[in-house]
């Protein structure tokens, strides 16, 4: 045995153990964000781990470097995409008012909204002030 | 309740009836009678690596254009039944930043891999249909994304138009020389490629109706997201 393919072995049974770890993420957490963190995370470091590992094992085993390539293309667009997938899932379930875990103690998000809409407020009384202003000048 | 039993009781016999019928049929053993011919002589009767796009477009071909058909149809169809003079997009909220970056940089590379697909349809795995429909998700990755963005419909409906014309075509001067509709008219008469089987430039006109039915799926299924995510106006 190579020590290619030695190290694709490697590499592949990390990243099954970090799918596992996921999919135990996935049973254990108790809310959606959790579950959202460790399911992306892990998920996606075992898919590259796993993707990586065959592209290497197949040197060593196959003795084709054409694997390399395909593999690599395909670890770096999951790599582009699984956070922006994570994200915009995210964001739905926030908007979409997903409670958070009762046991969480900020919720910055929300801070900021409650803010900014009061800025808005401000704002428009502001406005107002104005307008009439120039109405009695 | 009785009727939920009613249905289960009704599909597990149908499921049994079926399962029986299936029995008759040997897993794993060779029953190929035309199949057979296909996996023999694919290589030489139309150069193409790729068993099962060989089938669907030379040996089967009138399939394949049913299948445009049905999806032109399918296309037309939505069309006909959201037509309104005025209609504009739903969507009141633009998507994050992160979201509209992202699909503005994935945007060429989902592009390419289509057309990476059904270029290649006769070497690996896919063809038109799959890679007209990778197109198809790039373009609805922009519509989820931007809520103003919409597709040029000056140039998309045309195209599509034309790449259907042009299956025909080449359909019909496969009957102006071979003597049937869709004869492998650069295969078997021509002979292109024939020294370089298994490489890009072969496989006879599978390649070309590949790409035709790639465009003509990319924009036929990007049409339909177009007329289906639209909203009449106001007393539009």
């Amino acid at each position: 045995m190579s020590i290619a393919s030695l190290i694709g072995q490697v590499l592949v049974l990390i990243g099954a153990f970090f799918y596992v770890v996921s999919a135990l993420g996935l049973i254990r957490m108790p809310d959606v964000y959790n579950r959202m963190q460790t399911a992306t995370k892990s998920a996606t470091l075992g898919s590259l781990g796993v993707i990586i590992g065959a592209g290497i094992w197949a040197i060593g085993e196959v003795g084709s470097y054409s694997w390399i390539p395909k593999t690599l293309v395909i670890a770096i667009f999951l790599l582009l995409t699984n956070p922006i997938s994570a994200h915009a899932l995210i964001r739905a379930a926030y908007r979409s008012g997903v409670p958070l875990w009762e046991g969480s103690v900020v919720d910055k998000y929300k801070e900021a909204e409650k803010s900014l809409e009061r800025v808005e407020g401000i704002k428009g009384n502001l406005e107002e002030a104005l307008e009439e202003g120039e109405k009695d000048e | 309740m009785v009727k939920r039993i009613l249905a289960i009781v009704f599909i597990l016999i149908i499921g049994f009836w079926m399962a029986k019928a299936l029995d008759q049929i040997p897993f794993g053993q060779d029953r190929m009678l035309v199949g057979k011919y296909y996996l023999e002589h694919v290589t030489e009767d139309t150069g193409a690596i790729n068993a099962v796009t060989a089938v669907v477009v030379n040996y089967r071909g009138f399939d394949t254009l049913g299948e445009v058909t049905v999806l032109f149809i399918a296309s037309t169809g939505v069309a006909a039944l959201l037509w309104r003079k005025k209609r504009k997009r739903t969507a009141k909220t633009e998507g994050s930043i992160v979201l509209t970056t992202g699909a503005r940089l994935l945007l060429p590379f989902i592009m390419l891999f289509g057309a990476y697909i059904f270029i290649h349809g006769h070497l690996t795995p896919g063809g038109g249909f799959p890679g007209g429909a990778t197109i198809a998700t790039a373009f609805l990755f922009f519509y989820l994304a931007f809520t103003v963005y919409e597709i040029d419909h000056k140039i998309f409906e045309p195209l599509e138009g034309f790449a259907g014309l042009g299956y025909v075509t080449v359909g019909l001067i496969g009957l102006a020389i071979g003597g049937y509709f869709l004869f492998d008219w650069i295969w078997q008469t021509w002979g292109i490629g024939r020294e370089n089987v298994g490489r890009l430039l072969s496989a006879g006109f599978i390649p070309i109706i590949y790409t035709l039915i790639g465009i003509k799926v990319g924009t036929e299924l990007t049409g339909i997201v177009d007329n289906m995510i639209k909203e009449p106006e106001e007393g539009g």
